[in-house]
């Protein structure tokens, strides 16, 4: 069960309280509204908090504590969800009762992320300069990264054509120029407003009891002089128009992508039988996956990914370039069989048996915790596990038909190589 | 059935073996859904050659990582669509010396092991269906050559290793998959797929005789010929390669700088060996380490840098892989702190710190079924019980970590494998 209790306004703890594991796991999380000219920043921010503090002024201090505390992992987390994006730290501990100290581990845990992120080491009321342009260039690189990997890199580049009005379209790792222009004055700035006026969500999963981890996290911002700002609502996707681009790279295989959209505003209802739909058309052993790689073989890897938030489903393969054109129709030619409801029985029943699956398994790991319902309570789309698995159950092939024929083929990009 | 206490990790193992020779072990996880089982075989993509029952047997490249794949099929029957049917999701990997086949599910966990049993101990091929194959592989094989960190690692352990057979890749290349036939596959899959040879590992809150008594209905079908796989590999300990360079569409240099180290012993021994060459990459570039520090500190690393040791049959090599506009400073550097430490040794309680993260980082993955049911597979088949590791971690002592990197990190043990941004970037 998650408990959740409002810390101070704007500030929301949800706590797990769970045995079975030997790991536990907090996360802090500010949410912003993303915007082009903010992202880069929140992208930065939590690596620069992770290079020092006033008692561990540099990396090798806090390593050390961190080996001091069991293998402690403290990681930056910038998530985008909708129109938000996420910016904070990520912290994986070994439970209490692994531990020579027993009870009261946790809380060296908590004073050690307070360390962290309410005492940043500074320079003339900044960020340290050292810090934040050897972090800028870490970024910078990650982003430049993202080509490496072709499939992401596909997929972020459809994003960004069919999102081009919409936040869709926003990195969550922020544009390169606005990483570039970034000085430690700005950043050290920014982080005292967001710490003062974002709705901040903290999760905690693992041994101790809700009061403990209460007492212990209340602790955090005390000292913050909040002045809370009411986060706007989700809004639904902004149509900047369709669009068709092909790119060209050296590289063995083409990939392609293809985003399809709801007609109208997705709304909560149309959620549950949207995964459906995904997973009976791009799931492990879905329409994609029988028809076009094992029945054609013209792929090894096709699958697709619906995001609630925006009403938006994005197939994804990768082919010989000179297949191309067969797997995009292909991908089509299976979007009509849906729309004309020819789904078996079997294809419907596989795609909700591995829904459900993942839906049970959520509460097997600490991680998966606080994934789904971390995410889930942003995204606006927070339904409770078993009130998902209804759902499912409840989807029929009539419902799923009717969505396919609300979904439009948006836009195509496809990455191609030199011939 | 042996009933195994692991008190200082809280876990519990059964472990037993059957009449046809088939190990199991089943690992009770009280109060998850998830239940997962692996059936494993100790043949990977370096026991392509053997031999069986009085005969030599040489079978393409690739040929592991195909049958993985073609075991898949049963005549009439889509073995993916039932464990979907069910629940579950089944999946499985090749790599260098071993394959697995696993599944997890929450619900009608008997029918879906029954499944895999099934599924990995009744081969079925045709002309067909390995055809339709190498088209599917075909393209997991560009997919892979696209990707740089597949490429670094296969041209390092061309330019570390003269014979051994890590320097093919795993999928083999359109050319060798072409020459895989039915007969081929049933060969391998005789000799691999040999009780003897395998491992059940299962985690789940049933019953532990239950999960016994399934595998023996289902295994009983198992040949068990007499095979013998080459493998004698090794090697000098010097690297013919010092630099190998290739190009490919990234955008920063990527580079893997890898020092060859001698074979592990197999069983406890070998564990003892392989944690000290952890704790060596640790001290020397582990993110706590100085040097670590110093090369980020400088921006000749950043946070995609990482290492650690890589090991199978006759081959262990101390690695690290990362993004750097400099790799030759850092692959300098690396030599020049293994240099310093095996000259002044590892302070005693910075060796104490790194033991005791490297030991909660291993017991923190115990909460992950799959790490679970691989490191037991893994371990199994160097002659090792996994859960047994805190006390190896204990014994280990500084002087042999020292010891080990004065032996390891030298110039002619070394190779840097580097992949650079194409130069007319389009």
């Amino acid at each position: 069960m998650i408990q959740t209790t409002q810390v101070q306004e704007g500030i929301t703890l949800h706590c797990c309280t769970d045995t079975r594991f030997k790991t536990g796991c907090l996360t802090v999380q500010l949410v912003r509204p993303i915007t082009v000219g903010e992202a880069a920043m929140n992208a930065l921010l939590p690596a620069v908090l992770l290079r020092g503090s006033a008692r561990y002024p540099d990396l090798r201090s806090i390593t050390l504590r961190l080996d001091d505390l069991y293998g402690t992992t403290v990681g930056t987390q910038v998530r985008k969800i909708g129109d938000y994006q996420t910016t904070g730290l990520y912290c994986g501990f070994i439970d209490d009762r692994y531990t020579v100290e027993g009870a009261g581990f946790f809380s060296s845990v908590i004073d050690f992320l307070r360390e962290l992120m309410l005492r940043p080491r500074t320079e003339d009321g900044a960020f340290c300069r050292e810090f934040v342009e050897s972090e800028k260039k870490n970024l910078l690189s990650a982003i430049e990264a993202q080509r490496n990997d072709k499939r992401i890199y596909a997929a972020d580049q459809l994003m960004k054509y069919m999102g081009k009005a919409d936040t869709l379209g926003i990195s969550r790792m922020g544009e390169p120029e606005k990483v570039a222009q970034i000085t430690p004055q700005a950043l050290y700035e920014h982080y005292q407003r967001i710490l003062r006026e974002s709705k901040i969500e903290l999760f905690y999963v693992g041994g101790c009891q809700p009061e403990t981890v209460f007492r212990l996290v209340k602790s955090l911002f005390q000292d913050v002089n909040r002045c809370y700002v009411n986060l706007p609502a989700q809004t639904p996707f902004c149509d900047g128009g369709k669009t068709r681009n092909i790119q060209q790279m050296d590289v063995t295989q083409a990939k392609l992508q293809m985003g399809f959209l709801l007609d109208t505003a997705a709304d909560n209802g149309d959620f549950v039988p949207m995964q459906v739909l995904n997973n009976v058309l791009g799931g492990m052993t879905g329409k994609l996956f029988m028809n076009i790689r094992e029945k054609q073989s013209l792929c090894y890897d096709i699958g697709s990914v619906y995001q609630g938030c925006k009403g938006v489903l994005a197939v994804s393969a990768g082919m010989d370039c000179a297949d191309a054109e067969k797997v995009e129709q292909g991908v089509l030619g299976e979007i009509e069989d849906c729309c004309r409801g020819e789904i078996t029985p079997e294809e419907l029943e596989s795609a909700k048996q591995t829904l459900y699956s993942s839906l049970r398994t959520v509460h097997d790991s600490p991680g998966g915790i606080e994934n789904y319902y971390g995410t889930g309570a942003l995204s606006g789309l927070s339904l409770s596990i078993e009130e998902y698995i209804r759902r499912v159950r409840e989807t029929t092939v009539e419902q799923i038909s009717d969505l396919a024929k609300r979904l439009q083929l948006h836009s195509v990009f496809i990455l191609k190589g030199v011939q | 059935m042996e009933k195994r206490e692991y008190p200082r990790l809280n876990e519990t193992v059964y472990w037993d073996k059957l009449p046809n020779g088939l190990t199991l072990a089943i690992v009770p996880k009280k109060g998850f859904s998830r239940k997962t089982a692996y059936f494993a075989t100790g043949m990977g993509a370096v026991h392509r050659r053997f031999r069986m029952d009085g005969k030599d047997y040489e079978a393409p490249m690739g040929v592991a990582h195909f049958l993985e794949h073609k075991l898949f099929d049963m005549p009439e029957r889509d073995i993916s669509g039932e464990f979907a049917a069910l629940g579950a999701s089944v999946n499985a990997f090749t790599s260098y010396d071993m394959t697995a086949y696993y599944f997890s599910a929450t619900e009608h966990f008997e029918k879906c092991l029954q499944l895999l049993l099934e599924m990995v101990t009744k081969p079925y091929f045709t002309d067909e269906t390995v055809q339709k194959e190498q088209g599917i592989i075909g393209q997991e094989i560009d997919m892979n050559l696209d990707s740089p960190e597949t490429r670094i690692f296969e041209n390092l352990s061309k330019a570390m290793y003269e014979k051994h057979p890590v320097r093919e890749p795993i999928l083999g290349t359109k050319q060798t998959i072409a020459c895989i036939t039915p007969q081929v596959l049933y060969d391998c899959h005789r000799a691999g797929y040999n009780p003897q040879n395998m491992l059940l590992c299962v985690v789940t809150d049933t019953d532990p005789e239950q999960v016994r008594q399934l595998a023996q209905t289902y295994t009983a079908c198992m040949e068990q010929p007499r095979v013998e796989f080459e493998s004698c590999w090794q090697e000098e300990m010097t690297c013919p390669t010092p630099v190998i360079r290739d190009r490919m569409e990234v955008a920063r240099p990527i580079f893997q700088v890898a020092f060859k180290c001698e074979p592990f012993h197999t069983g406890a021994q070998g564990v003892y060996e392989e944690f000290v060459g952890e704790l060596a990459a640790e001290a020397l570039f582990g993110e706590s380490s100085p040097l670590y520090l110093k090369l980020y500190e400088e921006g000749l690393i950043d946070p995609s840098f990482g290492g650690g040791l890589d090991s199978l049959q006759d081959y262990v090599t101390l690695n690290a892989i990362g993004d750097s506009d400099d790799p030759f400073a850092v692959r300098d550097a690396i030599l020049q702190e293994g240099a310093r430490i095996a000259a002044q040794g590892i302070g005693e309680e910075d060796f104490l710190r790194m033991k005791r993260s490297a030991l909660g980082s291993r017991i923190r993955a115990l909460d992950q079924f799959d790490s679970v049911c691989f490191r037991l597979c893994a371990y199994y088949f160097t002659g090792f019980d996994y859960f047994a590791f805190p006390e190896i971690y204990e014994q280990v002592r500084s002087e042999d970590v020292q010891a080990f990197i004065a032996r390891v990190v030298t110039p002619e043990r070394c190779s840097l494998s580097l992949i650079e941004p194409k130069e007319d970037r389009v």
